[in-house]
């Protein structure tokens, strides 16, 4: 409390003499301002500046904060690989034989071995965890939602979301898509190095599997032919055949029509849906059950994202 | 949008075709009734900027019933904007010329003048009596109710049921019925 007194009185001493009120403007002022904005408008599309290029840059401390931010415990040297892409280490070695070095050497390693066993990893760990959280889903929706989580843009979103972007040692910039996925795998692939594979676990779902979160998990997969599946499903679990019956319409000869179709199995309704044809509200109706079975419907009990994954035993 | 979505998304916002009969109704009281199915406001995902009125055929629109001296007092009033173009029609005289107006109109004047209010009108549809192209009749899903049910009138029964009729009193033999 004191200390704050004291601050507090410093800065009611503080004589305001560099900052004396004004109450005017220069007249220079504007028309400055007013050149300085003509003349960025007429040059072309700067490129983004290198953050690495700052004077401030201090990578060592960058990628310390990296391993606070995220809680985790990198090894640093495994981590420093992990950034470190095949095309820098070329270029690298390219600017030193330009610049004369007869045996151009470089006493770092790149991150290929960690992207193939991390993207390995990350594969195996996603169909785990789906399987585990959607376990009644078939194989073909699981692999789908695995595609999808895997997919390169997925996987860029995740890593630029941990801030990778201004840590990645590669020949190009702008950091591409491409680079930024490989990035989040070879992450992976230093963490199991560095800790195991459970933990490795915990990080792919922290920060790839939560983009399922609040998705519409229909719209990234769906059978494509529903009525035969849910027959399928129907006759598998409870030895009986389905039928679909029209329940209602509205405004049939309109460009609006409407159709309700239910399904029943052995006169016990399972569940209806709406569609513009008969035939596709009759497909609806079949997705709208199976999606409320195999856990996809957004009236379905969420995702969970705190599940542990046991991927070593 | 997943094919699941869209289902829901047309399911929700089906427009539904109702039918009302207006035999020995009261217009202005069954306006405020068939407004609500107009408007949308009898749905739960009911705002008036989002599109969800239904359509409503009024059938019958001859068979009205006004209360009271209505048919010779109610006056309707039209102007044709030029001096001296003043019109006051009776409300037998209108409905006599036309005998989906007093309908119309009463459905009309129920409604909140807003813009959308012609728009809205143009889901309405009336007939004066219960011929209605088939096309318009397989669209309708729904009937709304009558206010008041519909009196049976002692001509419209035919004798011998009406002979059945269990009689209070009988009058004597020789009572002059006028």
């Amino acid at each position: 409390m004191n200390g704050l007194q004291l601050y507090l009185q410093s800065l009611l001493n503080i004589k305001h003499v560099n900052y004396g009120g004004y109450r005017y403007i220069k007249r220079w002022v504007s028309p400055t301002q007013k050149e300085i904005t003509r003349r960025k408008r007429r040059l072309p599309p700067q490129s983004e500046s290198k953050r690495s290029n700052f004077i401030d840059w201090n990578r060592n401390s960058e990628i310390y904060a990296f391993n606070t931010r995220l809680s985790e415990k990198f090894d640093t040297e495994k981590l420093n690989q992990a950034f470190t892409h095949k095309s820098y280490i070329v270029a690298e070695l390219k600017k030193q034989q330009e610049m004369g070095i007869e045996e151009p050497k470089l006493d770092i390693s790149h991150n290929e071995e960690y992207i193939e066993k991390g993207r390995e990893i990350t594969s195996e760990i996603v169909k785990k965890y789906l399987n585990r959280s959607l376990p009644r889903l078939p194989e073909v929706g699981i692999m789908a939602l695995h595609d999808y989580l895997m997919s390169e843009q997925m996987l860029a979103t995740a890593s630029s979301h941990i801030g990778t972007k201004d840590i990645i040692l590669t020949s190009e910039h702008p950091v591409s898509q491409q680079t930024l996925a490989q990035t989040f795998v070879a992450l992976v692939g230093a963490l199991v190095e560095s800790i195991n594979v459970d933990h490795a676990s915990a990080f792919v779902r922290d920060f790839l599997i939560v983009g399922l979160a609040n998705k519409d998990l229909t719209e990234i997969w769906c059978p494509t032919k529903p009525f035969e599946l849910l027959n399928d499903v129907i006759d598998a679990e409870r030895k009986m055949s389905i039928e679909a019956r029209l329940i209602g319409q509205a405004g049939k000869n309109t460009i609006l029509s409407v159709y309700h179709v239910g399904i029943y199995a052995n006169k016990e309704y399972l569940g209806s849906g709406f569609g513009e044809t008969i035939a596709e509200a009759k497909d609806v109706a079949a997705i709208n059950i199976l999606a409320q079975i195999y856990g996809l419907h957004h009236t379905s009990q969420p995702l969970r994202f705190n599940e542990e994954l046991n991927v070593s035993a | 949008m997943s094919l699941l979505r869209k289902g829901q998304q047309w399911g929700t916002f089906a427009c539904v075709w109702h039918i009302f009969d207006a035999t020995w109704q009261d217009p202005f009281k069954s306006a405020h009734l068939i407004k609500k199915y107009l408007i949308g406001l009898h749905k739960p995902i009911y705002h008036p900027l989002n599109q969800c009125g239904d359509h409503v055929i009024v059938i019958n629109s001859k068979e009205i019933a006004l209360r009271g001296d209505h048919w010779q007092k109610r006056v309707y009033f039209h102007h044709t904007g030029y001096h001296g173009g003043a019109t006051w029609t009776l409300a037998w005289e209108l409905h006599s010329k036309d005998p989906t107006m007093i309908v119309k109109k009463a459905i009309y004047s129920a409604m909140d003048g807003t813009l959308q209010r012609r728009f809205t009108m143009q889901r309405l549809h009336i007939f004066p009596d219960d011929n209605v192209p088939k096309e318009m009749l397989e669209n309708v899903s729904n009937q709304i109710k009558q206010l008041r049910p519909v009196p049976n009138r002692l001509y419209e029964i035919p004798q011998e049921e009406r002979d059945k009729i269990p009689r209070l009193i009988q009058y004597p033999s020789d009572y002059q019925l006028k």
